[in-house]
């Protein structure tokens, strides 16, 4: 027992005390950060008000895209289409809303600019050379008979590439441009609207207990989740392999076989390799718990709203369950392959098997999210080697009763026993035999004999 | 010979790989305080033998008992084993190797540390301490691995080539160490095939070609078993006398001297007096013992 507790914080700290698990460790959260915040970062910063001359051949839509462009009235249109969301929001939230509302009449300043009795090209000339200047950021020309199926709107901008701004020009033309349509078919604004109503589609979703919740937050964690078991084992399944393939390679393994029991070595290598991948994932839970636990109430008080999964302590539980599952699993398999090979590159090609077989078990997740509660989703968090990866993904979206979890469980165990049972014959064999890989009968043979 | 002396006590061992047979019937014992040469060509079986001593693998027949007692986990503390192909980690830290092995053997860290110390200081490696194998010489890596074999003291010490590829200021160093293991009654195996070293350390020595033992015994004995018929003669005339097929297998001229390989059965007596009557004048008959280098290729050859 100390030998096998020597082995385990050997492989431990010949992994936790490597720069690459350091930089694993903090990139990772990192990059999943950065994908989430920096957008929004960005689109947060606001910029400076676009500076506008109109020039109305009509005369009739100048004043009322003024008017839709305005303070006021840009401000009840964002919150008519805000109307929805805001029913299930908080009052910080409302808040934050309002003010950002509040800023949408910032977003222009009207450059007033007399074009009467001038030539359009002359106009153009002339608001074209205010904006090489500097004193003007974009310029509309609306045209005479702009009800005319031909007619054309020009609109220039030094910043034609900002579709936030550009999209509400849009909508405001467009607005100016119906409301004096309408008026000209003498139908009202009030009456369109009573026409023109959408209907309302919320998606909920219902749990077994009738708890209604969001459905987006269980696809995304359900797909982080399989994306990180995924990678782990891919990872430390790899470890373990390259650890052992030096230890046959350098020798190593001699001394090693004359200290202790191959058996003991071996679990100890698992066991010592399994818990930095524990360690790594405690830090991510945990570091991500209070990143969340910080970041919700900023996060809701700026009216974003962040769909999060239901994550109690059980299913972080489950889920390092099935890691250790996973990873024991995958772990002897890549431990034989490594005992069996000579060089890591060797390696390298059969290590294509276990690889599959995980990209499958990450392939059978996207069917679980989808529909938690076919057959293929039960079955695939049945079978071995799928079901890490899988079952976790299934008990996150939905949790299935528990008799399944439990099955799922101990077929899993059963078949890690047998899996631990032939590596570690294969093991005790192979880290022996120098210059020659191993070939499956051969191999077959050391399982079989006692 | 004394039971309580006998340290390792091999018996009628055999190990088999498939249809080969690696070690056939062998038996030996090997006593305290003494060193004991394992011999013999490559791939007589030397390897395989010592990996079931020191319990790395089970024999198919036979009987192994180290200090009287079957080879377990427990018992693997009571060895150090240098194998012939031997390693290290090469991205750990030196002291962090040899806690490792340490600690396999069942010492405490900070005993380990104690003892990593004194070593390294003896092998004047103290510098290299938190370097890694990567940064270090071949000898130096010889060196660190000769101090994981003896790091927790063992009461057997299986040595498996341990000569090659270091330099004669080395070999000094690990003789001195053998030199004490051997005068604190501890048992030393010392496996190789070169004769010349064997013969300048050994007590004892077994001889094993083909997977089966050749010769056996204290290598004075086993010299003196082979050294009856090999003559060195410094002599002038008495030519027609070595002629003589019944006495003189062979003869090899040295610079000034002759060796004479004794007929079988013939008598160097008979020779001594034949020459004397020949009217030889002799400087030099002396019956010399063969070295181990030959009794080995003889037997070897075989």
């Amino acid at each position: 027992m100390m030998k096998f507790l020597a082995v385990v914080k050997h492989e431990y700290k010949k992994v936790v005390l490597k720069w690459s698990f350091l930089i694993g460790t903090l990139l990772f959260p990192l990059i999943a950060a950065g994908f989430a915040v920096v957008p929004a970062l960005i689109f947060s910063i606001k910029g400076e008000p676009t500076r506008i001359a109109i020039f109305d051949q009509s005369g009739k839509i100048e004043s009322r895209l003024r008017t839709n462009l305005s303070e006021g009235i840009l401000r009840e249109r964002a919150q008519q289409a805000a109307k929805d969301a805001m029913k299930d929001m908080t009052a910080p939230q409302k808040d934050k809303v309002n003010s950002d509302l509040a800023q949408f009449g910032d977003n222009f300043r009207f450059v007033d600019y007399n074009g009467e009795m001038k030539e359009i090209e002359q106009v153009r000339r002339e608001l074209s050379g205010r904006i090489a200047a500097g004193e003007l950021d974009a310029y509309l020309i609306i045209p005479q008979d702009f009800s005319a199926p031909d007619a054309k709107f020009e609109f220039y901008s030094r910043k034609a590439g900002d579709f936030i701004i550009n999209e509400t020009f849009r909508d405001a033309l467009n607005n100016a441009v119906r409301s004096q349509r309408l008026a000209d078919a003498n139908i009202s604004e009030a009456q369109l609207k009573t026409l023109s109503q959408s209907v309302d589609l919320e998606v909920k979703k219902l749990d077994k207990e009738g708890t209604e919740s969001d459905d987006e937050g269980g696809f995304w964690a359900g797909f982080i989740i399989a994306f990180m078991i995924y990678l782990n084992l891919a990872i430390y399944g790899q470890m373990i392999m390259s650890t052992v393939v030096e230890e046959k390679e350098t020798r190593v393994a001699e001394i090693l076989f004359s200290s202790a029991r191959p058996f003991e070595l071996m679990m100890g290598k698992l066991v010592g390799v399994g818990l930095a991948g524990m360690t790594q994932f405690a830090i991510w839970i945990g570091s991500a718990a209070i990143l969340i636990a910080a970041a919700i109430p900023y996060f809701m008080s700026s009216g974003i709203d962040v769909p999060l999964p239901n994550i109690t302590i059980g299913i972080i539980i489950y889920f390092l369950i099935y890691f250790l599952l996973g990873f024991f699993l995958y772990a002897s398999i890549f431990a034989l392959i490594g005992s069996m090979v000579t060089s890591v590159q060797e390696g390298g090609q059969f290590a294509f098997f276990p690889i599959m077989l995980m990209l499958g078990g990450f392939y059978f997740c996207l069917a679980v999210v989808r529909d938690p509660n076919s057959s293929l989703s039960f079955w695939s968090s049945i079978v071995p080697f799928i079901a890490p990866m899988t079952m976790p993904v299934r008990i996150i979206s939905e949790t299935p009763p528990f008799w399944q979890i439990g099955l799922s469980i101990s077929v899993n165990v059963l078949a890690i026993a047998g899996l631990v049972w032939v590596a570690s014959r294969v093991y005790r064999v192979g880290m022996l035999m120098y210059g020659k890989r191993a070939t499956i009968p051969e191999v077959w043979k050391w399982i079989r004999a006692s | 010979m004394n039971e309580q002396n006998v340290t390792l006590r091999v018996e009628n061992v055999t190990k088999r790989f498939g249809d080969f047979t690696a070690v056939e019937d062998l038996s030996f014992n090997v006593k305290a305080g003494r060193v004991f040469g394992f011999l013999g060509p490559n791939g007589a079986g030397k390897t395989t033998t010592i990996r079931m001593i020191v319990g790395i693998t089970a024999p198919d027949e036979g009987k192994i008992r180290l200090l009287g007692e079957k080879v377990s986990s427990e018992l693997q503390n009571q060895i150090g084993y240098l194998p012939e192909e031997r390693g290290l980690y090469k991205k750990i830290k030196v002291r962090d190797q040899l806690r490792y092995f340490a600690a396999l053997k069942g010492i405490s860290q900070t005993e380990a540390d104690k003892r990593i110390d004194f070593w390294l200081g003896r092998m004047e490696l103290s510098q290299w301490k938190m370097k890694k194998t990567t940064d270090l010489s071949k000898g130096m890596q010889q060196k660190i691995q000769f101090i994981c074999t003896v790091l927790h003291d063992p009461d057997l010490l299986i040595l498996d080539e341990p000569f090659s590829g270091l330099d004669p200021v080395n070999v000094e160093f690990m003789m001195d160490v053998i030199e004490e293991y051997k005068s604190a009654d501890k048992t030393i195996i010392f496996s190789t095939h070169l004769m010349s070293t064997a013969e300048k350390l050994c007590k004892d020595i077994l001889l094993i070609n083909k997977s089966h033992k050749v010769i056996s015994g204290s290598l004075r004995e086993v010299k003196a078993s082979y050294g009856k018929n090999l003559i060195a003669l410094r002599a002038t005339g008495g030519n027609g006398v070595l002629e003589d097929k019944t006495l003189v297998e062979k003869i090899i001229e040295h610079a000034d001297e002759k060796e004479l390989h004794l007929a079988e059965n013939a008598d160097s007596q008979v020779l001594l007096k034949n020459l004397i009557e020949s009217g030889a004048t002799i400087s030099k008959f002396e019956q010399i013992e063969p070295s181990l280098n030959d009794i080995f290729i003889e037997k070897v050859r075989m």
